[in-house]
Formats: structure tokens, C-alpha cells, sequence
């Protein structure tokens, strides 16, 4: 590696040296692995779902894995809660992120940064433990059913192994990263701006519709494409607090290929979740290479 | 700031709203986590447990299972982490510092993994490496996770790279210092405490890799977090999940804030594309 980058240091940074392809050689691995573990099984998982081999080593067109998904009653379900699931999360992410971001855009000292430190800790605890203190404070018996019995309330309907186990730990999961988008694109409002709203006479509520919306909007959908990605197919918290049937998308695909070792079906499943975030990831990656090109 | 404070004097209601309410969903579950682990006797309807005490660790430590994962992740972890360093940093090195045909598109090529679902994307991998029979293999489960550090470790290394002041490398050379020692005592210097923290990153974000490790490690390859996941669903002894939750967050909690602190919180958001 050292003479590597001796050989590179050593070339007068303005001669035409300095296009010699032994910059090409030093990203080459690193490149190949993203060609070969990330280009590749996504084209490999189309060609293979569409071009299949039969029985007697002809291959050919055939939609018949997504003419079984798109007709099995079992594959539709799953596909539904998936995508309930990410709306919903989606939603309440929103609802609850912005108020936070836009509360610790506009206020300065100690109460907001321990607001913010509380926003972001969530990013370093890792959803296995997430999910394991799920089910100690919300599962059956939990720390809530506990306190509740004290003060002499019936317990809660447990969301642990129900649609909402899967809702509330991606939730929680998420906080971090949506709010601190939200907030770097928060600080693209200037003060003078609003002031300025406020001196003819806008209310809150105006200048946050007129003034602080429309520059945060792309924030937002940069926010909420993130999130889709992730949750759409998240595996550990569906697999773990989610009910068994109808099981998210991510438990679903672990299980055909794993367990029913059917790995067409599987990369069906894959492909049909390429398919649904194919927009959202265009976005995403559109997005963070222009703010990394600036 | 002091002016602000004087002339507002009435309490920060929404602030403080927002704290207790974050205090109780954030940090709540944490405390119960870490209560049970500190407890040998907690039966359903006390708020508190009957009895604290320290049996559960040495039972839980003293478990063959626990050593091997452990041992298993952390090698895991090193082998990652030094495999990625060895390929990301001489390309980051060259992103930074060089020229060359298709710069532009290789280096947002690290981004193409986020296009996809990330699950989705695991199990397109695993259909192949199901032909090249690595799964339930170590290098198997490697390869996936090395995958995994490529845009941490190359990103943040050439944002570090870049931000080296060319003029004193230039300096130093004019009074004849040889490129390596350049490399080593100017370049090196100021790049290094932020290389250090994206290396820590990717070795706290390895050694927690759970889907990886579960898809294509199992059953042969048990990490802590895939540990963590039977102990779950088997409904052990509940002792068991809370001392491994304390015992393995706290020092990756640490780890994270000097690493988030050196790397800076706006960057941090950017380059997720905040």
C-alpha cells in the first residue's frame, strides 16, 4: 500500500502524470465489490425472475413467479401491511419530526440541546436492543401494564406481535435521521425572511405555510425517501415484534429464501420491492449527489 | 443568547414538552432495559424489582454460547474492518488527490446500494452467493458486511483527504521532504483523527450488522446480535437479553459519540443527504 501512495505523492500534482490510471488501480477493488455484490444481484435477480430455465434447460420469457405473487392471497397480504406499514410510519415520523426540528431551529441554549441530544440517541442504540426493550416495556406484563396496574388502570392491548410492534419500533428507529435532515434543511431559512413575514402582519401559522414549507420541501421528501427505503424492507423489528401472518416483506423474503429454499420466489419478492421504491431510491441518491457535488 | 433570555421570560413550555415527553419514550425503555439487568427478582405487578443483584451477570457471562458469539463478532468485526481500510483508504487517497478516467461516476457509484430496499438487495446477494455456496460461511457473511462500510470509509476519507491544505504538503516538499514522509507527517496528521473515527464507525456498524449475518450466516455463523435475536424469541431467562443489551451498547454508545464529534453533526446529515 505504501508505495502505492508514494508513487502517487510523488507525481508533480500538475502534469498529465497525474491522470495516469494508477488512480484507477487504487479504487478497482472497491469498485468491483460494488459491482459484483450490488449491480450485479439486482440485475441477476430481474433476469432471473423474467428469463427462466425450465425443466429441460431451455430458457425463456416467464412472468409466472409474479403471476403467482400478484395472484396468491398470502404474498398480496404481505405486500399490504408492508406497505401500510411504511405509510403509516412514514406519517407519524413526519407528524412528530417536524414540530421537534422546527422547535430546535428556532431556539438556542440548554433545554434544546438536550431536546437534540434525546432526537438523535435513538441512532446509536442498535434495534436489537430497541427491540428487546419493546418488549419489556410494552409487551404483555411490560413497564407500562405495570405502572398502569398501580394507579389502578386496566392493562393496554399489547402492539407487541400485532401491525403496530413493527410501527412503533421503526418509528422510534427513524427519529434520528429525519430530524437532523429536516433540520440541515431548516437552516436555509433565513430569520430575515421570517421577521420580514412577521412585520406585515403573517401568524405562525402563515409563515410556516408560506415561508418555511416551501424551502424545506425538498427536505422533506429527502426525509421520507430514506425512510421508505428502510422500512419498506426493514427484516430485524418486523421479524421480532411483527405478527407472524400477514408478515412484512423483509421476514417474508428471509423465509422463502431460508426456510421454503426457493430462491426465485424469493428474488421475485425482492425485485417487486425494487419495483415499489424504484422512485424514492432514484430520489435519494439523486439528491445526496448533488448536495455532495456542491 | 442572554439578551433573548432576559426578554423572554415567560418558560419555554413547548421545549420542556418536548423534553419530558423524549425523556420518557427515548430514554424510559433504556432504563427498563437496564433495571432488569441489575435485577434477580421482578415479579409482575411491583413497580420496582424485590431484588437487585449481580447473579444474572456471572450466569450470563459464564454461558459458552455468549463467549463464542462474542468471540465470533469480534473477529468478524476486525477482519472487516481492517479489509475495508486496506481497500478504502489508498481509493479514497486517490479520489481525493488524483485524476483519472471515470472519477466522477466511480466515486457516486458507492452510492448505487442506496437506490435499492436494503433487505431486498441482501437477499438478491444471497441468491448468489446460494450458487457460490457461501452461505453459512464466514467470508461469506465478510463479504457482506464489507460491503456494507464501502461508502462510510471511502466518503469520509476523501471529504478528510480533501480538506488537507495542499500548500504545506507543497511546502514541505520544497525543503526537501520525501513524499512518503509528506504522506506520514503532514498529510497523514490532519486526516487522521477523522479516518480514525470512520474506521470506528464501520467496526461499531459491523459488529451490530444483524440481517447480513442473520440471512447469509445462518446456521453456522452466530454474531452477538444473532444471539441476541434467539434469546429473544426463545423467551429465555429475561436477565439474559438485558445484561448482553448493557454489557454490548454502552461501549459502542461511547465509541459513537467520539466518532460523531470528531466527523460533526451538519456533515453528518449532509451526507445523508439532508
Amino acid at each position: 500500500m505504501s508505495e502505492f501512495v508514494e508513487r502517487a505523492v510523488s507525481v508533480p500534482a500538475e502534469t498529465a502524470a497525474g491522470r495516469r490510471p494508477i488512480g484507477l488501480l487504487l479504487v478497482a477493488i472497491p469498485v468491483f465489490l460494488v459491482i459484483w455484490l450490488v449491480i450485479w444481484p439486482a440485475i441477476n435477480a430481474i433476469s432471473r425472475t423474467i428469463w427462466r430455465t425450465d425443466a429441460d434447460g431451455n430458457s425463456s420469457f416467464d412472468l409466472s413467479s409474479y403471476a403467482f405473487f400478484f395472484s396468491d392471497r398470502y404474498s398480496l397480504d404481505n405486500l399490504a401491511i408492508t406497505l401500510w406499514t411504511t405509510l403509516v410510519c412514514a406519517v407519524l415520523l413526519l407528524v412528530i419530526c417536524l414540530p421537534i426540528a422546527l422547535y430546535l431551529r428556532f431556539s438556542h441554549g440548554r433545554l434544546p440541546a438536550y431536546v437534540q441530544a434525546l432526537a438523535i440517541l435513538p441512532m446509536f442504540v442498535p434495534s436489537i436492543i430497541l427491540a428487546f426493550a419493546f418488549i419489556r416495556v410494552l409487551g404483555p406484563n411490560g413497564m407500562v401494564d405495570i405502572l398502569l396496574n398501580a394507579v389502578g388502570l386496566p392493562k393496554i392491548r399489547t402492539p407487541y406481535l400485532t401491525p403496530w410492534g413493527p410501527v412503533i419500533g421503526l418509528v422510534w428507529d427513524n427519529i434520528p435521521l429525519t430530524v437532523l435532515i429536516l433540520l440541515s434543511g431548516l437552516g436555509s431559512v433565513a430569520n430575515q425572511s421570517i421577521e420580514a413575514a412577521r412585520d406585515v402582519g403573517a401568524n405562525t401559522l402563515r409563515v410556516f405555510w408560506h415561508i418555511i414549507l416551501p424551502r424545506i420541501s425538498n427536505s422533506i421528501l429527502v426525509a421520507l425517501s430514506f425512510s421508505v427505503l428502510g422500512i419498506f424492507s426493514s427484516f430485524t423489528l418486523p421479524y421480532l415484534l411483527g405478527p407472524a401472518s400477514p408478515e412484512m416483506l423483509g421476514p417474508f423474503m428471509q423465509r422463502t429464501l431460508r426456510d421454503v429454499q426457493d430462491p426465485i420466489g424469493a428474488m421475485t419478492q425482492a425485485v417487486v420491492a425494487f419495483g415499489f421504491c424504484i422512485l424514492f431510491g432514484l430520489f435519494y441518491v439523486r439528491s445526496v449527489a448533488k448536495n455532495r457535488g456542491k | 443568547m442572554t439578551s433573548l433570555t432576559l426578554k423572554r421570560a415567560r418558560p419555554d413550555w413547548s421545549g420542556i414538552a418536548f423534553a419530558v415527553i423524549l425523556t420518557l419514550v427515548i430514554i424510559g425503555p433504556l432504563v427498563v432495559v437496564a433495571t432488569w439487568a441489575f435485577t434477580e427478582v421482578w415479579r409482575y405487578p411491583n413497580i420496582i424489582p424485590q431484588k437487585f443483584g449481580f447473579r444474572f451477570w456471572g450466569q450470563t457471562l459464564g454461558r459458552p454460547d455468549v463467549w463464542n458469539a462474542l468471540m465470533l463478532s469480534l473477529k468478524l468485526s476486525t477482519v472487516v474492518t481492517l479489509l475495508s481500510a486496506l481497500i478504502c483508504l489508498p481509493a479514497a487517497y486517490a479520489f481525493a488527490r488524483m485524476k483519472f478516467p471515470g472519477r466522477d461516476i466511480l466515486f457516486f457509484s458507492f452510492l448505487a446500494g442506496h437506490a435499492f430496499p436494503k433487505f431486498g438487495l441482501l437477499v438478491a446477494i444471497a441468491a448468489i452467493f446460494l450458487q457460490l455456496n457461501l452461505i453459512g460461511t464466514f467470508w461469506g457473511v465478510v463479504l457482506i458486511q464489507l460491503v456494507g462500510t464501502l461508502m462510510f470509509m471511502i466518503w469520509i476519507p476523501v471529504a478528510a483527504f480533501q480538506a488537507v491544505d495542499k500548500r504545506m504538503e507543497e511546502a514541505a516538499r520544497d525543503v526537501g521532504a520525501s513524499p512518503l514522509r509528506v504522506f506520514w507527517s503532514i498529510t497523514l496528521p490532519q486526516a487522521g483523527p477523522t479516518i480514525f473515527a470512520a474506521v470506528l464507525l464501520s467496526f461499531v456498524g459491523t459488529f451490530y450488522e444483524t440481517e447480513g449475518a442473520w440471512l447469509i450466516g445462518a446456521p453456522g455463523i452466530r454474531t452477538m446480535p444473532v444471539l441476541m435475536i434467539s434469546y429473544i424469541n426463545n423467551q429465555m431467562v429475561i436477565q439474559y437479553g438485558a445484561v448482553l443489551s448493557v454489557l454490548l451498547w454502552v461501549p459502542s454508545f461511547i465509541a459513537l459519540m467520539f466518532a460523531r464529534r470528531v466527523i460533526g453533526g451538519g456533515a453528518f446529515a449532509r451526507g445523508f443527504g439532508g
